[in-house]
C-alpha cells in the first residue's frame, strides 16, 4: 500500500513537472510569435496573450505542488533549527495541518470558482470559458493535498531520486533555485 | 486587533516553518474569517493575482538568466572583465565586481550571480594569493548589483506590488545609476584593500586575444540591449522583450557558445519550474493577503502611526530604511516586496516620495538583507560555493557592509540617482 502510494505520487510528480515545463516552453514560444505576427505578418493575433496567461496559471499551481514535494518553497528555518526534537515534532504537526487546510481550500474554493465562472468566456477567445483558465487552481490543490498526506504519513520525500534528478551535482543553488 | 490577527498569525506560521507563500494564504484565510469576508472572494483574488499579462515578464526574465548562467556565460563575462580591469593591482577583485555588473545586465538574480561567478572566481582568486574569505565577500557583495541593474525581476515584482501604477521601464532605467554606483563603491573599496594588503596585479591581455574575448561576451550582453532597446523604443512591451530575451539567450547558448548539452535542457526547464512556481504562488497568495490587509485598513493605520512620529522626509525615510534592513535580515526578498510595498506605499506618497525612487530604496535595502545573517540566501550560497563557515564570510564582509550602507544612504537621500535617467528617457 505504502509503496503503491509512493509510486503513484512519483508518477503524479513527474506528470506535473513535465506539464509545467511544457507550459513554460509553450509560453516562451507564443509571445514572440505574437510579436512576429504583429510586425511581420501584420495580422496581430489575439490568441497568444490569453493562452500564455493560461500556461502561466497552469505551471504556477502545478509547479507549486511539485516544489512542495521537493521541499523547495521559501521557508524560515531559524526557529525550527534551534529547538529539540520533541518540540520540532509538535511544530511540524502544526505545519502539516496548515498545509492541509490551504490545500483543501484551493481544492474546494478553486472548484467553486471554476464552476461559477464556467458560463463566462474570454474576450479574445470566445470558445474558452473563464472557468477553464482557473482549473489549475483546484488541480494544484488536489496534488498538493496528496503530497501533504504522503508527507504526514511517511515523512518528507524531498530526497527521492525522482525529485532530485534535476539537481546540479554539488550545486548549492539546486534546491533553492536561481532566485 | 484586526492587524494582530492577520500579521500575527502570518508571523507565527512563518516562524514555525510553514512555507512563506502558504503562511500568507492561511493568514489571509484566518483574517477573512475574522472580518466576515467570504472565502470565495479570497479565491478570486488568488486566481486573479496570477492571471495578469504583465506578470509573464517574471518567468521570462528568470528563464533567460538561468539559461545564460548555466550556458557558460559567466566564464565569458569574467574573461571580458579581466580584459578591462585585470591588469590593475587587486585586479581579480575588480574583475569579480565588474563581472557581476555584466551579469546583472543579463539576469536579475543575485543568487545565480554568486553561484556562477563565485564558482569561477573564488578558486581563481585563492590561487593568485587572495584570502578565500575576502574573495567570497567580494563575490556576494558584488552580486547585489544584479538586483539593481536591469533587467531585474524583483523590479517587476515591485511594479506589480505597487498596483501596476509604476512602470517597469521606469524602474529598469532607475536601477542603472544606483547599480553602477554600487559597483564603483565596491571597486574603490577593493582597490583600497588591495593596496593595503598588497594583492597582485594580473597580466595585460594581448590585443588580438582581448578582441576575441570581447566579441564572445558581447553576444550575451546583447540581451540587455534587446530588452532596454525594445522597451524604450516602444517596439515591445516589457513582457514581450523578456520573451525575446529568452529566445536570444537560448540562441546564443545553444548555437554560438555551444557548451551546453541539448540533453541537459529538460533538467534546466524542470529546475526553472520549481524556482518560478515558488515565486508565482507567492504572488498569488500575496494578492489575497494584500486584499484582506486593505479591507482591514492596515496600510492607513501604519501610515498614521509613522507620520505621527514625524512627517519629515529625512526622518521617515530613515525609519523605513531601518525597518526594511531589519526585515531583510530575517526574510527573503520577493515575499518582503509583496508584503511591504502595499503597506509602505501610502506612507511614502503622503510625504511626497516618488514610487520609482522608493523602489530603488527598497531594492538596496532588501539586497543587503540577502547577504546578512541570520537569513541571507546569497550569503548562504556564497559560503557554500567557497566551502567556508558563514561566520567567517560575515567577518570578511564587514567593510563591504559599510560600502553598501554608504550606497543605501546615497540612493535614499539623492533621488536624482534613481530618477534622472527615467525622466530623461521616458518623458
Amino acid at each position: 500500500m505504502k509503496e503503491a502510494f509512493h509510486r503513484f505520487n512519483d508518477k503524479l510528480y513527474l506528470a506535473c513537472l513535465w506539464t509545467a515545463g511544457i507550459a513554460i516552453v509553450v509560453m516562451t514560444i507564443i509571445i514572440p510569435w505574437g510579436i512576429f505576427s504583429r510586425y511581420v505578418l501584420g495580422t496581430g493575433s489575439q490568441w497568444p496573450e490569453p493562452i500564455a496567461i493560461l500556461m502561466m496559471v497552469l505551471f504556477t499551481f502545478l509547479g507549486a505542488a511539485v516544489a512542495y514535494r521537493a521541499g523547495a518553497h521559501i521557508a524560515v528555518a531559524m526557529l525550527t533549527d534551534r529547538i529539540g526534537t520533541a518540540n520540532r515534532r509538535f511544530l511540524s504537526g502544526i505545519v502539516h495541518f496548515v498545509m492541509l487546510v490551504v490545500a483543501i481550500f484551493m481544492l474546494f474554493y478553486g472548484t467553486r470558482l471554476c464552476i461559477g465562472t464556467w458560463g463566462q468566456s474570454i474576450g479574445e477567445l470566445p470558445f474558452i470559458p473563464v472557468g477553464l483558465t482557473y482549473t489549475p487552481v483546484p488541480l494544484g490543490g488536489l496534488v498538493t493535498l496528496l503530497f501533504v498526506l504522503e508527507n504526514i504519513f511517511f515523512g518528507s520525500q524531498a530526497q527521492r531520486g525522482v525529485v532530485t534528478y534535476d539537481h546540479i551535482a554539488s550545486d548549492p543553488t539546486a534546491e533553492s533555485g536561481v532566485l | 486587533m484586526d492587524a494582530f490577527v492577520l500579521l500575527g498569525s502570518f508571523a507565527f506560521l512563518m516562524l514555525i516553518g510553514v512555507p512563506v507563500a502558504y503562511a500568507m494564504g492561511a493568514a489571509a484565510m484566518l483574517g477573512a474569517w475574522w472580518i466576515d469576508i467570504p472565502l470565495d472572494a479570497l479565491m478570486i483574488q488568488i486566481a486573479a493575482g496570477v492571471n495578469k499579462f504583465s506578470l509573464l515578464a517574471i518567468p521570462f526574465f528568470v528563464l533567460a538568466g538561468a539559461i545564460m548562467a548555466e550556458g557558460g556565460m559567466s566564464r565569458r563575462l569574467v574573461a571580458f572583465a579581466s580584459v578591462l580591469v585585470g591588469f590593475i593591482r587587486g585586479g581579480l577583485s575588480l574583475v569579480n565586481i565588474l563581472a557581476s555588473t555584466f551579469f546583472g545586465a543579463i539576469s536579475g538574480s543575485s543568487m545565480a550571480d554568486t553561484a556562477s561567478i563565485g564558482s569561477v572566481l573564488i578558486p581563481e582568486m585563492e590561487k593568485k594569493g587572495y584570502p578565500r574569505d575576502f574573495a567570497t565577500a567580494v563575490t556576494v557583495s558584488g552580486s547585489v548589483q544584479a538586483i539593481l541593474i536591469p533587467p531585474s525581476h524583483n523590479a517587476v515584482i515591485y511594479s506589480l506590488a505597487a498596483g501596476g501604477s509604476v512602470s517597469i521601464a521606469a524602474l529598469f532605467l532607475a536601477g542603472v545609476l544606483p547599480g553602477l554606483l554600487l559597483g564603483l563603491t565596491l571597486a574603490c573599496l577593493c582597490l583600497y584593500i588591495a593596496r593595503k594588503r598588497n594583492f597582485p596585479a594580473g597580466r595585460r591581455i594581448p590585443l588580438r586575444e582581448a578582441i576575441k574575448i570581447s566579441i564572445d561576451a558581447l553576444w550575451g550582453l546583447m540581451t540587455m540591449v534587446i530588452i532596454l532597446g525594445g522597451i524604450l523604443s516602444g517596439v515591445f512591451t516589457a513582457t514581450e522583450s523578456a520573451s525575446i530575451a529568452v529566445l536570444w539567450a537560448f540562441f546564443v547558448t545553444m548555437f554560438i557558445y555551444r557548451d551546453y548539452k541539448w540533453s541537459e535542457l529538460p533538467k534546466l526547464v524542470h529546475r526553472t519550474v520549481k524556482t518560478l512556481s515558488i515565486v508565482m504562488i507567492l504572488i498569488g497568495f500575496a494578492a489575497a493577503f494584500g486584499y484582506v490587509m486593505t479591507l482591514m485598513q492596515i496600510p492607513q493605520q501604519i501610515t498614521a502611526a509613522i507620520t505621527s512620529v514625524s512627517s519629515n522626509q529625512i526622518v521617515v525615510l530613515m525609519l523605513i530604511n531601518v525597518l526594511l534592513l531589519l526585515l531583510g535580515t530575517l526574510m527573503d526578498m520577493a515575499p518582503l516586496i509583496l508584503i511591504m510595498t502595499p503597506i509602505l506605499m501610502p506612507v511614502i506618497l503622503s510625504i511626497g516620495i516618488d514610487p520609482v525612487h522608493f523602489g530603488m530604496i527598497m531594492m538596496v535595502n532588501l539586497g543587503m538583507g540577502l547577504i546578512t545573517p541570520p537569513v541571507g540566501a546569497v550569503l548562504f550560497v556564497g559560503s557554500a560555493v567557497a566551502k567556508l563557515p558563514i561566520e567567517q564570510v560575515v567577518k570578511a564582509l564587514y567593510p563591504f557592509f559599510g560600502a553598501l550602507l554608504l550606497v543605501l544612504v546615497a540612493v535614499t537621500y539623492m533621488p536624482w540617482l534613481s530618477l534622472w535617467l527615467p525622466n530623461l528617457l521616458l518623458k
